[in-house]
């Protein structure tokens, strides 16, 4: 344990005089102590470097504190509590924490500087030197690694990318994520085994989580290559990684009269023809469509052709719909469902049909008329008379 | 003996001369008094009922003549029995009325065939029943224009049209009917009295009597033949066809005046109103009746007053 101390005490360059009169089994006096007094830190950032204020076995002292070999332009500040201070009085076998905050200029000249810490007391000397070294690039403190990058479907389909956050920063972080997707794509971030959605995640230091980011592509989207970025920010730390949406074609089928026209007439027990337009409104080609009516019972719907093979997006081909009431129709408007589908999409549109009853009762009514007619004819002939 | 020439020499004498005795008699008076205060009742009635109830309807007009209001039926009702009333009225004494007042075989010995007489009788009151109608029908527009102060539009202008039309043919029954017991019986008063015991039992009994004549009748317990047998022994009435005619005309969301099957009715777009030709083509047979009624019964009157002694 002692063996430890010392070896610690040596590595860590605590120089104090103290140091060298305590003994192998009793250690006395005040110490700095720094966890790790030589860090690395990058031009423009702020830093912070922990030091403790230990004193071991000794009356308390009040210690006054300060900082030199501070490079110009460099600001060193000693913060206790949360704010600046001056002087230190830790109590008989007890710590006090001091922050010393580094603010460096983006200019700071790449190499390595000494800044000192001292605290002198009445009786006691201590100075701890930290040894500040600047680089341009530092170990990744946040990484996002994207376990599936690359999805494909097609316009209705939803896509989830799993996301693993590792935090190598030595602390607990709280980490903001974004999202940036072409327009009208929805975003939204939830936990890997959640629904709730997030905009920032926790993440203790060392460890990982992982989140879902859900992407939502408009109807309307077009089939292509999508890419996503997403980024982590947390502090000063970020990491970013790319996904991509592959969005393959969908047909989209609509189906409506010539002109838009959807009503029609039709003779009770007659056959007649509606010309119906298909359009493919999709992005892919529909295939093999097929073409189906629902009417009311007793009637009959036919179609000529009865499929189409292939109707390109954004072309449109006609079809003749063969409607057929039955004899015993009733006039008035009846309601028919004209369908069109190629494997899961499906148009269909309501043709309301005007039915009207055969004029040929009209024409035997008139030739019941004119038989009366003629029998008052015959009669008037036969029994006419001066 | 064998007529010469044609048989509608004099025709228009006779008929111009019967018109002029039916607008100058007292029984015109009495008919105008009629049409009057028919027309006021009506559309009175109408129009309070239709402020009060009817809310969106494209046929706003034509519920001037359907709408009844308690304690007075509709104008449609109205003209249901008062018509028959208006035909008897002109046509009981048609006939006979000569015979008694002995100016018949004055008549005949004119350059007049019978035949022009008869037909002259029969388009006259024809013609002034017409004339009273049209009156009834332009007042109810009229004050209902005044009252509701909604134009009405084409369609409805053409359904009430063809409604005034078929309530001609209705009074032309009437009048061929009554004109028929004017010849068959020599008293006036029994021409009268049997006319409108006819028409009482027609419009009033018949439609009841039918149903029970059918069960006891058809040998079948097929509902609906025992309802189709029933309603074409009550259109034998012409009270009954009329008031068919009236709905198919005035109600244009009526499809069929016979009983339908549910099947006929499925997919059917409810209370969607036909078109003016396909609601005239509903009613086709009913008119198709009440014209070729008319013409009928007038032949049978013809043909018994061709056969009659007219020297008395």
């Amino acid at each position: 344990m002692n063996h430890r101390f010392i070896a610690i005490a040596a590595a860590l360059c605590v120089f104090a005089a103290p140091a060298f009169a305590a003994d192998t089994h009793d250690v006395k006096g005040l110490y700095l102590l720094s966890d790790y007094p030589a860090v690395t830190v990058q031009p423009g950032a702020t830093s912070t470097v922990n030091i403790k204020l230990h004193n071991y076995d000794m009356a308390p002292e009040r210690l006054a504190l300060s900082v030199n070999g501070v490079p110009k332009g460099w600001t060193a500040t000693l913060l206790g509590g949360g704010q600046p201070i001056a002087a230190a009085m830790p109590a008989a076998d007890d710590t006090t924490s001091i922050d010393l905050r580094l603010d460096v200029p983006k200019d700071a000249a790449i190499g390595t500087q000494t800044i000192t810490v001292n605290a002198d007391g009445p009786n006691t000397h201590i100075a701890l030197p930290v040894a500040v070294s600047l680089a341009k690039q530092l170990p990744a403190k946040l990484t996002l690694s994207s376990q599936l990058p690359e999805l494909r479907g097609n316009a209705h389909s939803s896509f989830e990318y799993t996301f693993t956050i590792k935090n190598d920063s030595g602390k607990k972080l709280l980490v903001s994520l974004a999202a940036q997707a072409p327009n009208n794509f929805d975003t939204s971030f939830t936990e890997a085994y959640g629904t709730q959605q997030l905009t920032a995640i926790p993440v203790d230091a060392g460890k990982t989580k992982d989140v879902k980011l859900k992407v939502t592509p408009p109807d309307t989207v077009d089939a292509g290559h999508y890419p996503v970025k997403v980024s982590v920010v947390a502090d000063d730390a970020k990491a970013a990684s790319e996904v991509a949406l592959d969005i393959t074609g969908q047909p989209k089928l609509s189906l409506s009269g010539r002109d838009g026209l959807l009503s029609a007439t039709a003779t009770a027990g007659k056959e007649s023809s509606i010309p119906v337009v298909i359009s493919n409104t999709g992005t892919a080609p529909a295939e093999n469509v097929k073409l189906s009516g629902n009417a009311p019972s007793g009637w009959k719907v036919s179609f000529e052709p009865k499929s189409i093979e292939r109707i390109a997006p954004n072309q449109h081909a006609q079809v003749q719909a063969l409607i057929t009431p039955p004899a015993k129709a009733i006039a008035g408007d009846y309601a028919a469902v004209l369908n069109a589908s190629a494997h899961s999409e499906t148009g269909s549109a309501n043709f309301r049909v005007a039915v009207t009853t055969s004029t040929m009762w009209g024409i035997a009514g008139a030739g019941l008329i004119g038989a009366a007619l003629l029998i008052m004819v015959g009669a008037v002939a036969r029994f006419g008379r001066r | 003996m064998r007529r010469e020439g044609s048989a509608l020499r004099g025709l228009g004498v006779v008929t111009l001369k019967e018109i002029s005795d039916h607008m100058t008699s007292a029984r015109m008076r009495v008919l105008e008094w009629l049409v009057v205060l028919v027309a006021l009742a009506a559309v009175y009635a109408a129009i309070t009922q239709v402020r009060d109830v009817t809310a969106e309807d494209p046929f706003l007009f034509l519920r001037l003549f359907t709408t009844a209001r308690d304690p007075l039926p509709s104008f449609t009702a109205f003209l249901g029995f008062l018509v028959p009333l208006m035909a008897i009225g002109l046509g009981f004494d048609a006939v006979n009325g000569e015979h008694s007042r002995r100016t018949l075989s004055r008549i005949l010995s004119q350059p007049i065939y019978r035949d022009a007489l008869l037909f002259g009788k029969f388009l006259a009151g024809l013609a002034t029943l017409s004339v009273s109608l049209i009156v009834l029908w332009l007042l109810t527009i009229g004050l209902g224009l005044i009252m509701l102060g909604v134009p009405p539009g084409a369609e409805e202008m053409g359904r009430a049209f063809i409604f005034l039309l078929v309530t001609i043919a209705y009074a032309g029954v009437w009048l061929a009917l009554a004109m028929l017991a004017s010849i068959v019986f020599r008293s006036a008063a029994t021409a009268a009295l049997v006319t409108l015991g006819f028409w009482l039992f027609i419009t009033l009994i018949w439609p009841a009597l039918s149903p029970a004549i059918v069960t006891a009748f058809v040998p079948s317990n097929d509902e609906a033949t025992l309802v189709i047998a029933a309603q074409s022994l009550a259109r034998l009435s012409p009270s009954v066809l009329y008031a068919e005619a009236v709905t198919a005309i005035l109600h244009p969301a009526t499809r069929t005046l016979g009983p339908v099957y549910i099947s006929q009715l499925q997919g059917a777009v409810m209370g969607s109103p036909l078109p003016l030709w396909s609601s005239v083509m509903v009613a086709w047979p009913q008119i198709v009746g009440l014209i070729a009624a008319s013409i009928l019964l007038f032949v049978g009157g013809y043909v018994a007053f061709q056969r009659q002694e007219v020297r008395a």
